[in-house]
């Protein structure tokens, strides 16, 4: 159930009408499912496979999954913060925080689930004022959540520098290992978390009530409120889920490293917004599903994974990167003409 | 009637964008005087401007293209890449003095601004995407030329801690893009520009040429971003790559603090200037009280949310006007 008929895609699907073409009909489709993006990912897959040896096997397949895994977590809350018309730049600070705070309390003899819990925890209340203070004070998400994850890293810095030494437990290690397997079947667990997870979004996002809500507040806000959904709240739920995504990312790569790491949150700082936008939810908010952001995080994962395999410096990948992201948008994601606004 | 004349001047202060940062700002100087008293020295001034210099020029540099309803997130690393490019390439080949580096560096920055201006207007990409990229693209360029620091030999960037006279260079360079920026308020650009950020589709309508507004604007950004670089150059004497992800977002938040609005038709530079300024003392202050640095982001962090929500209601004056005039501001 799409409730996202918002005036630009009213406008756009005018202009289309107008010009009844080959192309109009692409765009149309392209509208409902992410036809660009499956295209794109099967040739960069169909490129590696042709290209480099090993890429079809199934331990780099796992592997692969296993980096998709915990880009498209780190993406759940970014894909409703983005359909709501925000933008979590704080994600990277939160991983780096639950890293390091759970690895710490976890060297200090913690259990699991109390460590678990106080790390979600205050991920959750840190994601819950970024939501809260955008949308009671009217302040653009960029600048709190940029200060919000200034905060957490500063945080995670301070644990670090007083106690060096963390651990994580055996099994946790193994969730996140390539090689490891889910009740026999030979996945790795954190795989199908990530399964579960997107169907559990992809659902609640189309099917219920709360996803409508997030729909209607990304569409426009006045008129939701107007309707009497109470957008505060709304707003504060999805900063919140955004950050708990991150603190289960931020203690899955403590597992995954095996150790706290006071830098592991960086590279997810514009992936996560990349892996969104580049599986074609709408930056301007309410057009967009999680199914886009599970297919955008693995075209990201293959193009990463291509580029090292081909030995390409880190330099050069940024910017093979950079141009990919382009290339991929400009497929489906460039705005309506001005002329055709008017 | 003096008070009333003071009351009227303070009105017409208020009124300016800028007005939040300004008194942040004289807060904030008081502050660091009192906390160490040698700041206020003059001797220590020139110095002061020149550690500003950066992160302020960033600042200013992401401006126009807010103003026109965009975003640029790629101006700290193209920053980066001036930098780099001035200390591994130009210097080494022998272009190193002012009169050939300053013109090749700034030609540099301008055509990066105008290739992200083109993507976003003439290509209609969204801002944040089209920026992305060549946030990507430029990080690993710096990377390529630079992967570790690169100590920089000596050159004509070291004296901008320096003054000649009684002028601080630094504050000479700090000057070049507001000036810039008033004799652009001479002219139909920003007006346009304002136009263009406030609606575009109305602008358009009218008749204004919004690919050409914006990407002059973008361009604009990119020439003040590859001076932030030089200036950058002048701290830390090294080609740095690792130092263009921060800038981005500090600078993103120094605008907005400095009251320009994402979303675009308000703000200005000088209030980029004084956000910009806001974080630079906010940082001193911590170090002047000798907090434990790791906890520097922390305090830096709240600082900044806090600064930004009292921003926004004193723009919306929760602080000065009658509850009648809060209620009418918050109908509108």
């Amino acid at each position: 159930v799409k409730l996202a008929t918002s005036t630009p895609d009213l406008e756009s699907a005018a202009a289309t009408s107008v010009h009844r073409s080959g192309w109009g009909r692409v765009r149309a489709v392209q509208r409902s499912a992410p036809v660009v993006q499956l295209v794109a990912l099967v040739v960069l897959y169909a490129y590696g496979a042709a290209t480099l040896q090993g890429f079809t096997t199934s331990t780099s397949i796992k592997a692969l999954l296993v980096l998709a895994a915990l880009l498209g977590l780190a993406a759940v809350g970014q894909t409703v913060v983005v359909l709501l018309g925000g933008l979590d730049l704080s994600i990277a600070g939160v991983i780096t925080l639950a890293d390091v705070l759970f690895a710490v309390l976890n060297g200090k003899g913690w259990a699991f689930l109390p460590d678990l819990a106080v790390v979600l925890a205050i991920a959750i209340v840190l994601g819950a004022v970024n939501g809260y203070v955008c949308a009671r004070f009217r302040i653009q998400p960029v600048v709190v959540t940029i200060a919000m994850g200034f905060i957490a890293t500063g945080v995670a810095q301070v644990q670090v520098s007083n106690f060096t030494i963390g651990g994580v437990p055996h099994w946790l290690s193994r969730f996140s290992s390539a090689t490891s397997t889910t009740l026999g079947i030979s996945v790795p667990p954190v795989v199908v978390m990530w399964a579960v997870v997107a169907i559990v979004t992809g659902l609640v996002l189309a099917r219920t009530k709360l996803g409508r809500r997030v729909y209607q507040t990304g569409s426009n806000p006045r008129a939701a409120q107007l309707a009497l959904v109470n957008t505060r709240r709304v707003w504060t739920g999805a900063f919140a889920l955004s950050a708990a995504c991150a603190g289960v990312v931020g203690v899955l790569l403590a597992g995954f490293s095996g150790s706290a790491d006071a830098t592991v949150g960086t590279q997810y700082l514009f992936t996560s917004l990349a892996a969104v936008i580049v599986g074609g939810t709408s930056i301007t908010g309410a057009h967009g599903d999680y199914w886009r952001t599970v297919v955008g995080a693995l075209i990201i994962t293959v193009l990463t994974t291509l580029l090292l395999g081909h030995g390409y410096s880190v330099g050069d990948q940024q910017i093979a990167f950079g141009l990919a992201i382009l290339l991929v948008v400009a497929g489906y994601g460039r705005d309506v003409r001005l002329r055709d606004r008017v | 009637v003096i008070s009333g004349r003071v009351g009227h001047a303070l009105s017409a202060l208020r009124r300016q964008t800028f007005a939040f940062s300004l008194g942040l700002t004289v807060v904030l100087l008081v502050a660091n005087v009192i906390a160490d008293s040698s700041f206020a020295r003059w001797s220590s001034v020139p110095l002061t401007l020149a550690t500003l210099a950066p992160l302020a020029l960033a600042s200013m540099a992401s401006v126009p293209a807010v103003i026109g309803g965009g975003l640029d997130l790629s101006v700290g690393p193209l920053m980066s890449v001036a930098n780099i490019v001035m200390v591994t390439v130009l210097l080494p080949h022998g272009l190193g003095n002012g009169w050939l580096s300053i013109p090749i560096i700034l030609a540099l920055g301008a055509a990066v601004g105008a290739i992200n201006g083109a993507l976003v207007s003439v290509l209609r990409f969204p801002p944040v995407i089209a920026t992305l990229c060549s946030l990507f693209v430029l990080l690993g360029a710096a990377q390529d030329l630079a992967p570790t620091p690169h100590e920089a030999q000596a050159n004509w960037t070291n004296s901008l801690s320096d003054s000649i006279g009684p002028i601080p260079w630094a504050l000479v360079i700090l000057v070049v893009p507001v000036l810039l920026w008033v004799i652009l308020g001479r002219t139909s650009f920003r007006r346009t520009l304002y136009c263009v950020g406030d609606d575009d589709v109305a602008a358009f309508t009218a008749g204004v040429d919004v690919p050409r507004t914006r990407v002059a604007a973008y361009a604009l950004g990119g020439l003040v971003a590859a001076l932030a670089g030089l200036a950058l150059t002048g701290v830390v004497h090294s080609g740095d790559s690792s130092l263009g992800l921060q800038y981005t977002l500090i600078a993103l938040a120094s605008v907005v603090l400095g009251g320009t609005p994402l979303g675009g038709g308000e703000g200005g530079m000088v209030g980029a200037f004084f956000g910009a300024a806001t974080i630079y003392l906010i940082q001193n202050l911590i170090d002047a009280l000798n907090v434990q640095p790791a906890w520097l982001p922390v305090v830096y962090g709240g600082v900044l949310v806090t600064a930004a929500i009292l921003g926004g209601q004193f723009r919306q004056g929760a602080f000065t006007s009658s509850w009648r005039n809060r209620a009418a501001t918050r109908a509108t």
